[in-house]
């Protein structure tokens, strides 16, 4: 059905091949191989049998990140979910000290994850004018807070019952279970971001809330249901850091929420929203996993390593700006 | 077109220092009821004094979240500015109590310029230019130390500074905020921090170096977290990598309390002051209401998330309020 | 610029003159060896289509953009402005559509902000707010100078705008739309205020899309089309036609094709809708094949009315009937399901995410018809979107180019096209469709608009303009302060008794 002037349009997708060689992503994954490469020269440690043996302390956190990237690519912002890790592994533990079936303490880790989303959630869908970066700086103090005051003067608290949750760090061969669970995990979410109607109303909302409304998206519920999402994948995370570590204490979970965003934004995710693709969040994350893992078995100070990656973040967002700067140089020398 | 009611009442609802410092003098003659000595002038001193940290860098915070910025890099400059000035105590270095501030306040300047350039020229989000400098600062400043601190005996002679009941914490409370208070509203300076917060294009066309400001901004901010980690050795009187870790937030919450708003253009000196007061007050009255400090954090959570709501709540029935006047 | 030149130019008193300009921006020539001559004291206006370069030739005469080539000659002296700054120091002030102010900070910053008066090193505030006032005054203003900027209403910000190049002492002020978002009454005050301007000696120019600001106001017209200087012409003796002409390129014969459509039953009705504060007891009907013009000064609640029938704000009361059968609306998807859409009043912010490209705009509504369970069907969309896309005549080349590279006649064609591709569509609502949009491209969406009640569905027509809603409505609703103060036929509707029920 053509208009009065017959004007025709393309709808004929072009360069899809070139746009994705050239992508963010694709320099992810290059970035991996060179990492990689760099730790099989700087380490003679660096085997996949080594790498996997220490991947799972550092695994949790990805869970975290998975449904973080939702809530950038919203435009939201969740600093709280290192608390609502804290406050499910706290309550987990009195749950598995009091003596409740390993099913319940499972329960009890996520399900905590999970109020805790759906208070934040609450807030920034019925408070649209507050900031989530406001709402969740104030329930990462009262999640924490929670916290505190279940654990008492001590101030930590240790599981009885550790022969369960070791089910959780047992390995098929040399890859650790959680791995499985994080790719499973991972595969889930980066389709539906990438590939449903319900990813692309988040990548609406984050574009031009308004417009999302007016076509029809019910914005609110959604945000609701991604920062619920948010914290019971904290819930999850804190199931497998207990695995892990055995136990909770106030200060656990603090600047997870930092680690994550950074790696979402370095994998691409922009905080303003509507952009980016959540596998560049998760090839940042096993980049970071792996580079930790090499300057770690050649015994560089951890908090140096944190100085490295830092300086990663930095450069990695400075990237498009130096480019915008050396093509205008560029076009200065051409002039002259 | 909204007609706003004159008179008194509308003018101390509507100004959000007016609520803040009735909110505060009911606080306070609460506790004066409850514990009728406390508000002897050494625990005042004691409250100033052990927020005096947070009290300092919120003057700095404010002046970020102007620019609709934000700085979560604070409390690791801190730290490195610390452990710095620890360290050269540590090895005999440097014991000269002026020449240690400067010192730091140099360091600090410089970790805030870097954050203002990248992010007024290098087009970066504020969080995530900070946070990468968050994690380099605490870095760096593990690094420098070894991982050892400086302890007691390392500092003692400048830790006389900040001893409980020496005047210097205070007197460089009152100093930057006064000086704060008057660049904030009678320098053409001040004014183009809210310029830019509130309108940054509308700024750019009027002439006003947009850049320069966010780079100044951040810088002053940088400033000011390098002089609070040498008083917080000084307070202290010891110099650890993790100093102050986690802190950022409530140096944060004390400007959001205090009216600040995230979005840009709106805050004010007195404000922020009242915001950390209030935290300040509120954490010092808890045990008189026979909650020990392990509530504390809980109830200054609650508080922010309540304030805030509070405040959206009360717009809103202001705007319904608006509407049914109008005559249909 | 030679003596001979610049002694003709002192004789006629020029105050402004721009020639050869020319503005690259990459991969577009905005302006193209433009002319222009401002007389000294004169009110001049600039018209042409959208896209046509006022805007840019505007921000190359206030500093903001620099030219490529030509030269600027202020008072016959060539001039170079590398800044803002360099341009208002020499008396040059603009007042932007789209207020660029601050709004947190009061009425006196706003209009001091960069200038401010001083003592010493301090801020004078005193002295201020009484120069602030003082220019109130002036400007016969109703409101205080400590109010908050973004508590004032648009004619009032407008205002301060005005006192803002005032205080510069400017010479030269350049109004772009100034009457575009103000109700009859603050257009009139807003004319007063120019010839006001005028007797004090200031050169005023201003671009309008109104006609009736140019006779009222200007003695000369100058119209640019496609970044190209067409022509300079006295205001008493062109003809409007003439006019369209020079800024079309061609001649519209016929500028609103209303086809001759036999009108169906009642497809919608809505009866006693209110909302505390926005409009009251509102009620009208719309019948298939009709379009119904619902028109009323900036403010009389006509888009609040309609948003709240599409679910967009919730009424305190009211009842909709699709086809007789009572409808419950509580979101937006409801009235989209029940085949009402609307087609938002501000395109740019709610009917479009302009990052996106024409395409993916066009079937976010119907993602879900598309898709395969979960998952989105992209090929099915490229085609139904082209289709659509198409079916109104979109300028464009591909589906994938950004919404925000059209222009407003183009973009708000995309918003047609996606009200047409949920294809259940019964009624829609279209809400000032041609705002903002050029002379050649609204006669496009009118033929649109005939074309769809041709096809027996039914119209809202929400627009302050006269013309267009005398041109196309079947039936006329006026508003007041957010009542129905009155309903016309078309065979009855003049202009006058529009604005007497318009007005209060």
């Amino acid at each position: 059905m053509a208009g009065k002037s017959g004007r025709t349009i393309s709808a004929e997708p072009r360069g899809t091949v070139k746009k994705l060689l050239f992508s963010w992503e694709s320099a992810m994954v290059l970035v991996f191989l060179g990492v990689i490469l760099l730790g099989n020269v700087i380490s003679p440690y660096y085997t996949l049998k080594n790498v996997f043996r220490e991947m799972p302390k550092y695994l949790s956190e990805i869970f975290i990140m998975l449904a973080m990237g939702y809530i950038l690519v919203l435009g939201d912002i969740d600093i709280s979910v290192g608390s609502i890790v804290c406050l499910s592994a706290t309550l987990a533990c009195i749950a598995d000290n009091a003596g409740l079936p390993f099913v319940l303490v499972v329960l009890i880790c996520i399900l905590t994850g999970l109020a805790c989303g759906c208070l934040n959630g609450f807030i920034a869908s019925h408070f649209t004018e507050l900031p989530t970066m406001i709402i969740t700086l104030g329930t990462q103090i009262i999640f924490r807070g929670i916290a505190e005051v279940s654990l008492g003067p001590g101030g930590s608290i240790s599981l009885q019952n550790k022969d369960a949750i070791k089910l959780l760090s047992r390995k098929i061969g040399i890859i650790p279970v959680s791995f499985f669970v994080v790719l499973v995990f991972a595969l889930i979410f980066i389709v539906v971001l990438g590939r449903t109607t319900f990813g692309r109303k988040l990548y609406a909302i984050g574009s031009n809330s308004t417009a999302a409304k007016y076509a029809g998206i019910d914005v609110q519920k959604i945000r609701w249901i991604v920062f619920t999402v948010a914290g019971t994948m904290a819930g999850v995370c804190a199931l497998f850091f207990l695995a892990s570590t055995y136990g909770a204490s106030t200060t656990t979970g603090q600047g997870f929420e930092m680690e994550v965003i950074a790696m979402c934004v370095f994998g691409g995710i922009a905080t303003t929203g509507g952009k980016g693709k959540l596998i560049g969040g998760f090839f940042a994350a096993f980049i970071i996993v792996c580079l930790r893992i090499a300057l770690g078995q050649i015994n560089m100070n951890t908090q140096l390593i944190l100085v490295i990656i830092g300086a990663m973040l930095i450069v990695s967002v400075l990237i498009p700006a130096i480019g915008n700067a050396l093509r205008l140089a560029r076009k200065k020398a051409e002039k002259a | 077109m909204n007609k706003k009611e004159n008179g008194i009442f509308r003018k101390i609802t509507g100004s959000r220092e007016a609520s803040l410092l009735i909110v505060l003098i009911i606080l306070l003659a609460l506790i004066e009821l409850l514990q009728p000595s406390f508000l002897a002038p050494q625990n005042i001193a004691q409250i100033f004094r052990n927020n005096a940290l947070t009290m300092l860098m919120a003057l700095g915070m404010l002046c970020v979240m102007l620019t609709a910025g934000i700085d979560i890099s604070i409390t690791s400059v801190l730290a490195f500015s610390g452990m710095t000035i620890g360290l050269l105590q540590k090895y005999d270095v440097i014991h000269n109590t002026l020449l240690l501030f400067l010192i730091g306040a140099a360091i600090g300047a410089v970790c805030g310029m870097l954050n203002g350039l990248i992010i007024s020229k290098g087009k970066v989000a504020p969080i995530i230019c900070t946070m990468g400098f968050m994690y380099i600062w605490r870095g760096m400043a593990y690094v420098i130390s070894n991982n050892a601190w400086a302890s007691a005996e390392d500092v003692s002679g400048f830790s006389d500074f900040g001893k409980s009941g020496a005047p210097g914490p205070y007197i460089i409370l009152a100093i930057a905020y006064v000086i704060f208070f008057i660049v904030m509203k009678w320098t053409r300076f001040g004014r183009r921090i809210y310029a830019v917060g509130s309108n940054a294009e509308a700024a750019r066309i009027s002439g006003i170096n947009v850049d320069k400001t966010i780079t100044l901004v951040y810088t002053i901010m940088g400033l000011l977290a390098g002089i609070t980690g040498v008083l917080s050795v000084s307070i202290y009187g010891s110099a650890q990598p993790n100093m102050q870790y986690g802190k950022e937030m409530d140096v944060i919450a004390a400007c959001v309390i205090g009216g600040v708003a995230m979005s840009g253009g709106r805050g004010t000196v007195v404000g922020t002051f009242m915001g950390a007061l209030i935290i300040a007050v509120i954490a010092k009255a808890l045990p008189l209401v026979g909650l020990d400090s392990l509530w504390q954090n809980l109830v200054k959570g609650i508080i922010i998330l309540v304030v805030v709501i509070l405040n959206v709540v009360t717009q809103r029935v202001m705007d319904r309020r608006a509407l049914a006047r109008r005559e249909m | 610029m030679s003596d001979i030149e610049a002694s003709a130019a002192q004789q006629e008193d020029i105050i402004l003159e721009l020639r050869g300009i020319t503005k690259i921006f990459p991969g577009v020539k905005a302006l193209n060896n433009v002319h222009f001559q401002l007389r000294r004291g004169e009110v001049h206006a600039l018209m042409g289509e959208n896209g046509a370069g006022k805007s840019t030739f505007i921000k190359v005469i206030t500093g903001v953009h620099e030219p490529e080539e030509g030269q600027i000659f202020l008072n016959g002296q060539e001039v170079h402005f590398r800044n803002p700054k360099d341009a208002s120091a020499m008396g040059i002030a603009a007042v932007y559509q789209h207020p660029t102010s601050y709004a947190q900070l009061s009425v006196t910053e706003n209009i001091f902000m960069g200038h401010e008066i001083m003592k010493g090193r301090m801020i004078d505030w005193a002295a201020m707010n009484k120069e602030a006032q003082a220019l109130l005054e002036r400007l016969n203003a109703n409101f205080r100078v400590t109010e908050e900027m973004g508590a004032l209403s648009v004619a009032q910000q407008q205002m301060v705008e005005i006192a803002k190049a005032l205080s510069t002492g400017a010479k030269i002020v350049i109004l772009d739309e100034p009457t575009a978002a103000l109700t009859a009454n603050e257009s009139k005050e807003l004319y007063r205020i120019v010839d006001q301007l005028r007797d004090e000696g200031v050169s005023v120019i201003f671009i309008s899309h109104r006609m009736e600001d140019m006779y009222r106001l200007a003695t000369r017209v100058t119209v640019f089309r496609d970044s190209q200087y067409i022509g300079t012409y006295d205001v008493d003796k062109i003809t409007t036609a003439d006019l369209i002409k020079a800024m079309v390129g061609r001649e519209i014969s016929d500028m609103y094709p209303k086809p001759e459509v036999a009108i169906g039953g009642e497809l919608l009705r809505i009866e006693n809708f209110s909302r505390q504060g926005f409009f009251k007891d509102v009620s009208l009907n719309v019948h298939a094949g009709e379009i119904v013009g619902l028109t009323g000064l900036v403010g009389a609640g006509r888009t609040e009315t309609m948003e709240a029938v599409c679910g967009i704000t919730k009424p305190d009361s009211g009842k909709v009937y699709l086809e007789g059968r009572e409808l419950s609306i509580r979101k937006p998807k409801d009235a989209m399901k029940a085949g009402i859409i609307l087609l938002p009043e501000d395109r740019q912010r709610q009917g479009l995410i302009l990052k996106w490209g024409l395409g993916r705009n066009v079937t976010l509504p119907i993602q879900e018809e598309m898709a395969n369970s979960v998952f989105n069907n992209e090929k099915k969309e490229r085609q139904v979107a082209r289709e659509y896309l198409e079916s109104v005549d979109t300028k464009a080349v591909t589906i994938f180019d950004a919404a925000s590279s059209l222009s407003g006649g183009n973009q708000q064609k995309v918003v047609v096209a996606k009200a047409l591709a949920q294809k259940n569509m019964k009624v829609v609502i279209m809400d000032e469709p041609t705002k903002g949009v050029d002379v050649g491209a609204k006669a496009e969406i009118y033929a649109i608009m005939g074309d769809l009640a041709k096809q027996g569905y039914g119209i809202i027509l929400i627009s302050s303009e006269m013309p267009e809603i005398l041109g196309m409505s079947d039936r006329i609703y006026a508003m007041c302060k957010g009542r129905i103060t009155g309903c016309l036929d078309r065979s009855e509707a003049t202009q006058e008794k529009i604005l007497e029920l318009s007005m209060e």
